[in-house]
């Protein structure tokens, strides 16, 4: 099934049992983020607040839409109880199709059904919900697709950046400056002092989300790889008031530019690490021209932290495959990589066909080459399933060696920002170090020294172990 | 009794007495609350100091709010914006625009 919109997912969440529908009044400013943040904490459903305070009925607000592996899989039109292994292979193997996208007429695009610009244009008249206690503002841009283009390359990026109502027409947001938006401001629009249009847009298909999060490399088009994962092109239309395409269906297009010389609070906020970590001050302005929006309109928050919450888990799919790939471009004996929700994209598991010092460095040397968002690796042999974090702690408790077996690097200019173990200096610096641990045997031992895993599969025979399962009922077990 | 607002600071000891230019958001409940803005203002770290101010609460770049809150007297409004560079930072830019001005009036 391939959905074109958030509508019709939830109501396939709907009738899964995946979407509770919250018909009770609740207060955009703190108790939505609260009972969110709660939901996911509880792995809990995806939620649709129907009642807003303050504002007229219809005016909505949805957290989680994609916020458990289950409601990824339904995403992807595969089982809900699709393993997190399947749902990858799935993912790669669509990423090989591309589709391109559909450019539909205004008529035919949901998300024209209101206009408002110029003076009329007021982010007051959405329930931009207030997240956490002590955030910065009110966060309209969460679980969002920021569109840009690059004039000289003919290209498109979507990107998913924090985005904050700071008056009626204006927003302020902060995309890392190691992003590929801010690269792309600096290269094409900074030096001849222009503004550089851009849309932010809320409530698309859930796949053109999850894709808005892949590290996808620069000119290449998120939507069409969207076209390819859901196998039907994204229908776009064009935007109001300057030259961008976004998704027709989207629930609300807000359309503005991201000014070259003037500059607003943004921040502080609670991030997608799982803390608020005086990230504030450093971002960039926008001058809302104008927004278009379907009728009853929702606005798509996701009350980030400490995970799992569709931030995580997305990043989690997209950022997997596409280390995968570059590992094996750059000789890694890849098998499988793992980057497991609960360490928010800054740890990182690689399984490997043959370890080793050589290995690691390797898999460090990739990590820290550019810009970079992990600081943790952990290589481990291909008997270890990395999806299985207790074999993955396992490996590494008694497979790397504190001396030998953990090598790190220092770069500047490069990290993460977000990263809450960077002292403020660093972060001001972008100074990071990143880690890789092998957790692989030396493939210079020899074999008949090489430690036996003590486990049911690796220290008995095949015979015993086919005896021991066929006879299993027979011993009174179940 | 008067408004309140929020302003943000790095550290709680950056908040100064004075004649600033600061950005403050609206505490007003309502559809319009938190919205920015970009005022000069007298401002009094103790109210007692400026007893017919409205309140002004502070919090640090982690969310957390100071246990008194200020004074502050709205003088005049400015634009939304401060001029920069995007990624700049805006409280060194204020830092600058406010060591121009008198300490007290």
């Amino acid at each position: 099934m391939v959905f074109k919109d958030h509508r019709d997912f939830f109501e396939l969440l709907d009738k899964e049992g995946e979407l509770v529908r919250i018909v009770r009044e609740v207060d955009w400013d703190l108790e939505v983020g609260a009972i969110g943040r709660r939901v996911y904490e509880r792995q809990g459903p995806c939620l649709l607040f129907e009642k807003i305070k303050d504002y007229p009925k219809g005016f909505r607000i949805s957290n989680g839409t994609t916020g458990t592996w289950a409601r990824v899989a339904l995403a992807m039109g595969l089982p809900k109880n699709a393993s997190v292994r399947e749902i990858y292979r799935v993912y790669e193997e669509r990423l090989k199709v591309k589709i391109p996208p559909r450019i539909v007429k205004k008529e035919a695009a949901p998300c024209k059904e209101n206009i408002m610009t110029g003076d009329d244009v007021d982010l007051f008249k959405f329930p931009s919900p207030m997240i956490h206690d002590g955030d910065g503002g009110r966060y309209i841009g969460t679980w969002d697709i920021v569109v840009s283009k690059d004039p000289d390359r003919h290209w498109t990026n979507w990107g998913m950046y924090r985005f904050m109502v700071h008056t009626k027409n204006w927003l302020t947001g902060w995309p890392q400056t190691t992003s590929q938006l801010a690269l792309m401001f600096k290269e094409r629009y900074l030096p001849k002092n222009q503004p550089m249009p851009v849309a932010i847009v809320l409530g698309a298909d859930p796949i053109s989300h999850i894709m808005a999060t892949a590290p996808i490399g620069i000119q290449e088009s998120e939507v069409e790889y969207v076209g390819g994962i859901r196998g039907e092109p994204v229908e776009l239309v064009p935007c109001e008031t300057i030259d961008l395409l976004v998704p027709a269906h989207a629930e609300i297009v807000i359309e503005g530019e991201l000014l070259p010389d003037k500059i607003a609070p943004d921040g502080p906020f609670g991030e997608y690490p799982g803390y608020r970590s005086g990230t504030m001050c450093e971002g960039v302005a926008v001058k809302v021209k104008a927004v278009t929006y379907r009728s009853a309109p929702i606005v798509t928050m996701i009350s980030l932290g400490v995970p799992p919450d569709d931030a995580s888990i997305a990043a989690s799919l997209t950022a997997a495959v596409s280390m995968k790939n570059g590992l094996l471009r750059r000789g890694v004996p890849v098998t499988e990589v793992y980057v497991p929700p609960e360490g928010v994209t800054h740890l990182i598991v690689v399984g490997v066909k043959k370890g080793g010092a050589d290995i690691a460095r390797k898999v460090l040397d990739y990590f820290t080459a550019r810009r970079v968002m992990t600081n943790k690796h952990i290589v481990v042999d291909e008997d270890v399933d990395v999806f299985n974090m207790a074999e993955v702690l396992h490996a590494f408790a008694t497979k790397c060696h504190p001396g030998r077996g953990i090598a790190y690097e220092w770069y500047e200019g490069r990290a993460n920002s977000l990263t809450p173990f960077y002292s403020p200096e660093e972060r001001k610096r972008l100074k990071g170090v990143s880690v890789v641990f092998d957790s692989t045997w030396p493939p210079e031992w020899p074999k008949d020294i090489v430690p036996v895993k003590a486990s049911f599969r690796t220290i008995y025979s095949q015979e015993t172990q086919e005896r021991v399962i066929m006879n299993w009922e027979k011993y009174g077990l179940k | 009794m008067g408004k309140e607002w929020q302003t943000f600071v790095r550290k709680f000891d950056d908040m100064k007495d004075g004649e600033l230019d600061l950005f403050i958001k609206d505490l007003t409940p309502g559809p319009t609350k938190y919205n920015t803005r970009h005022v000069r203002a007298k401002v009094a770290k103790s109210t007692d100091a400026q007893s017919d101010g409205d309140l002004l609460w502070i919090r640090s770049e982690s969310g957390m709010t100071a246990l008194e809150p200020c004074s502050i007297k709205i003088l005049e409004e400015l634009p939304e914006w401060v001029p920069g560079r995007p990624w700049e930072n805006v409280l060194d830019i204020m830092e600058k625009i406010n060591k121009g001005k008198p300490k007290v009036r």
